[in-house]
């Protein structure tokens, strides 16, 4: 018991400092999409990346979350005392304050706890949504259908609202009620199948890339939506469905499939890391000093080429007939790789890339995220990764966006919210509920 | 929502045009994405065209820049325009007078040998949305260096969590130019902030898009692992790269095919579906016995179930397999090949796949359709990518 109360107490003690700490007091945004508020029912991966986009923009996204079914990047094991973890080897009572991946996705945004099985939770939602005029979800299907929260009942409560649902299938066709993730998507999608050596199983994405994605399309739709809607005055509802954001990924083959008749099942396809098209090699990565180390080399032409032998100390393979020119080097790729690897595998990564590069060889180490985050020079000179702080995290750095405007400013004003953080400031002075209402609300559990 | 707009709505880029130069299928794939949405996209390219249209697959046995499947792919509904090099800067100055966003695509010192100043045309041109989309970006050590799809993808770190089990063998690329696309992706959102904050200024400005940084941001749970936890993730086969290895989440079925499925033994709900359709089917062995259905016990004989799990799928179709574990409520997945996908029978009923006249050979060809629908307003009909100098020459 004791263990029990000094956690509660604990985590008591951060809502009084971020309460008390004026730099996360929600304040007016600027930015392109200042005076965009959203009501924001997403959760997990996909729904969060997107709405991320918006909230740096500088609309005020209100995540709204459930305090009996917290969002699983709340209660994953990426956090900072975790160690060495798989993120589905959870704790039992995760502290939803501390998760990593949580605060990642929902910088910038305001965050609410809403009971939605009260009915009074629900009509906090529709007056919340009535001074809203984006709301996003990404539910599994049917659950905004079970609070009655559709577009067209959406449309009653607030003018030209647009509604972004972000799902796997999409929301008609005879699989919209299935259920899906990044992993899923990859696969149904085909990115998986053309991923891998030929003769083996696929190998895949290590990553849910189509949440991620996804979660860009989404964003893309959104901003589109609200650049329609101010200049024609007009909402709409969003249907992005992530299966067909994969397919239109695939690429090239899937047009020498529909136009050429091609079938790759059965076949030596796809190659790993060499390209069928056009004729580069040597292409693919390559052993480095040191354990799991390693360096991507892509040679277009023979200037490329040219540059690789030097650098490698092997211009005796540039009198070779086999790899005298583009075409054949892609045909001998076999005995080309095994050169190559063994040429590398005793040179330092980073070093071997920078001095391929200086040759105008296409070269990059294999770099891992500490390389990317605390080492890279190039990184570090965009200032890609921003810190913030947190009242419970402390510390962290943060993924910013990949572009640098010369005009517009994108506002990183503060880190994740802690769970039903902003409640007081949402309830009193969004839906101008007073301070005894907003209390009852809370006695009462229905926030 | 059926998907096709009949508000009499025009896309949202419509009045817009875009001048777009561009040497890579990143820069191609953003200014498609104007296109497809009502921007008129005129993609300027020297006489003998464009790289990309020199890239396989070619339609059809047939050759030269009209034929590259490449090409087709990433150049729908724009216009093809052919200035030489020498006078692309004196040309570009006419045409931006009137156009809304301007795509660049190559690197600093192409730039250079093309005359082109960025700022410059900036200033000329104020309500002009310039958008340098480059490798590296337009500053910094790295921002000449050589690129590849391949290359920028190690960089950025995706590559490292993709690849198989068996470290010996190297991380392995995701298929298709992805590289590519998450720079586009970004690419996109850039436009669209730009676009936002014209509205809101009637200014435009000047966008430095680096894919190497766009990369960086994609690897999910790579970095945030880095952030909190301090330690890299591990590659493993098709499934997430984590900090220890995991057990396989994809298992062949029958016709040789896969299906993707992570079994959570801690997810009671999804445990009790699954044992409960493998003993239907006659293959739960001991797993309908009390003691599995503690979290505990299963954990402790996690090899077993595992194996059970594959005999399990190894004797189904896996077609098959997928819709009924779907229909039972599991998240589950086939590993689609390409040509699979024009047989699915939800695509269909969404019509996503979309006919597209050619004019050549091919004559009409399925090409993906649209990656966001509306309720509002449809992406244009969509128009093969044009053929070189289509729209002009000089």
């Amino acid at each position: 018991m004791n263990t029990m109360s000094s956690k509660a107490a604990e985590r008591a003690a951060a809502y009084e400092a971020a309460a008390a700490d004026p730099a996360r007091r929600p304040r007016p945004s600027h930015g392109p999409l200042t005076g965009i508020r959203v009501a924001d029912f997403c959760w997990m991966g996909v729904g969060a990346c997107a709405t991320r986009i918006l909230a740096d923009l500088g609309a005020e996204v209100i995540r709204i979350e459930d305090r009996n079914r917290l969002d699983m990047p709340r209660r994953l094991p990426i956090n900072k005392t975790a160690g060495a973890r798989a993120y589905g080897d959870e704790d039992p009572d995760p502290d939803p304050n501390a998760g990593g991946l949580f605060n990642n996705y929902n910088r910038n945004k305001l965050g609410i706890t809403i009971n939605m099985r009260d009915p009074r939770g629900q009509e906090l939602c529709r007056r919340l949504i009535s001074v809203s005029s984006v709301v996003t979800e990404n539910f599994a299907p049917g659950v905004m259908e079970r609070w009655n929260l559709t577009y067209d009942r959406v449309r009653e409560l607030t003018p030209e609202p647009i509604m972004a649902r972000m799902s796997g299938y999409g929301h008609s066709g005879p699989h919209a009620d299935f259920k899906s993730y990044g992993p899923v998507v990859q696969a149904v999608s085909g990115l998986s199948y053309i991923s891998g050596l030929p003769g083996r199983e696929p190998s895949g994405w290590g990553l849910s890339y189509m949440d991620n994605m996804a979660a860009f399309y989404n964003g893309a739709a959104l901003l589109m939506a609200i650049y329609h809607r101010n200049n024609t005055g007009k909402g709409t509802e969003i249907d992005v469905s992530a299966v067909e954001a994969g397919i239109g990924l695939l690429g090239p083959i899937m047009l020498d499939v529909t136009a050429n008749g091609r079938k790759t099942r059965g076949t030596a396809y796809p190659l790993g890391n060499r390209i069928e098209h056009p004729h580069a090699a040597p292409h693919g990565v390559y052993p480095a000093r040191g354990e799991d180390r390693w360096v991507a080399i892509a040679v277009f032409d023979d200037a490329q080429w040219q540059g690789l032998v030097a650098e490698l100390g092997h211009l005796d393979w540039a009198a070779d007939p086999r790899f005298a020119a583009q075409d054949a080097r892609h045909a001998n790729q076999d005995a080309l790789d095994a050169l190559v690897g063994a040429a590398t595998a005793q040179r330092d990564r980073h070093d071997l890339m920078h001095r391929l590069q200086a040759r105008g060889v296409p070269a990059s180490a294999v770099q891992t995220s500490e390389d990317v985050v605390d080492h890279d020079p190039q990184i570090a000179q965009a200032g890609l990764f921003v810190e913030l702080d947190h009242p419970v995290i402390g510390p962290a750095k943060f993924e910013g966006m990949p572009m640098q405007f010369s005009r517009t400013k994108v506002d990183y004003w503060r880190s994740a919210p802690l769970l039903g953080e902003d409640n007081r400031y949402v309830m009193t002075e969004v839906l101008g509920l007073s301070d005894d209402e907003y209390e009852h609300y809370v006695a009462e559990g229905v926030l | 929502m059926s998907g096709v707009a009949e508000t009499g709505q025009k896309p949202p880029y419509t009045g817009l045009k875009a001048i777009e130069l561009a040497e890579d299928v990143g820069g191609e794939f953003l200014g498609r994405m104007l296109a497809e949405m009502g921007a008129e996209v005129t993609k300027v390219e020297p006489p003998q065209g464009s790289p990309t249209r020199a890239i396989g697959p070619f339609v059809q046995g047939q050759e030269g820049p009209d034929a590259s499947l490449n090409f087709w792919y990433y150049n729908t509904d724009k216009r093809s325009l052919v200035v030489a090099p020498e006078a692309t800067a004196a040309r570009l100055a006419d045409l931006l007078a009137d156009a809304d966003v301007l795509i660049v695509s190559l690197q600093p010192a192409r730039q250079a040998a093309l005359g082109l100043d960025l700022n410059a045309i900036a200033a000329a041109n104020p309500k002009l949305i310039v958008v340098s989309m480059t490798p590296y970006g337009l500053t910094g050590p790295w921002k000449d260096y050589a690129p590849s799809n391949l290359t920028a993808i190690a960089g950025g770190g995706p590559l490292m969590m993709c690849g198989y089990d068996d470290h010996a063998i190297p991380p392995v690329n995701p298929g298709g130019d992805q590289a590519y696309h998450t720079s586009a992706a970004f690419g996109h959102i850039a436009v669209l902030a730009a676009l936002l904050d014209r509205q809101q200024t009637g200014l435009g400005q000047v966008i430095d898009l680096s894919m190497h940084s766009a990369n960086a941001l994609n690897t999910e749970l790579g970095n945030p692992y880095w952030f909190y936890n301090g330690v890299n993730v591990q590659r493993q086969t098709c499934r997430h790269a984590q900090p220890v290895m995991t057990q396989p989440a994809m298992f062949q079925c029958a016709d040789g095919s896969y299906v993707y499925y992570t079994l959570i033994l801690a997810d009671q709900h999804s445990w009790k579906i699954l044992v409960g359709w493998m003993d239907e089917m006659g293959m739960a062995a001991m797993l309908t016995e009390p003691e599995f259905s503690d979290v505990v016990h299963r954990q402790q004989h996690m090899g077993e179930i595992q194996e059970l799990v594959e005999c399990f799928f190894l004797i189904q179709d896996g077609h098959e397999a997928y819709l009924e574990g779907q229909k039972r409520g599991l998240p589950i997945g086939i590993v689609n090949a390409p040509e699979e996908l024009l047989e699915d029978e939800h695509l269909r009923e969404r019509a996503f796949f979309v006919p597209v006249d050619t004019g050549t050979v091919a004559g009409t060809v399925l090409f993906p359709g649209d990656s966001y629908r509306f309720s509002a307003f449809s992406a244009v009909p969509k128009q093969r990518a044009p053929r070189l100098g289509e729209h002009g020459g000089t």
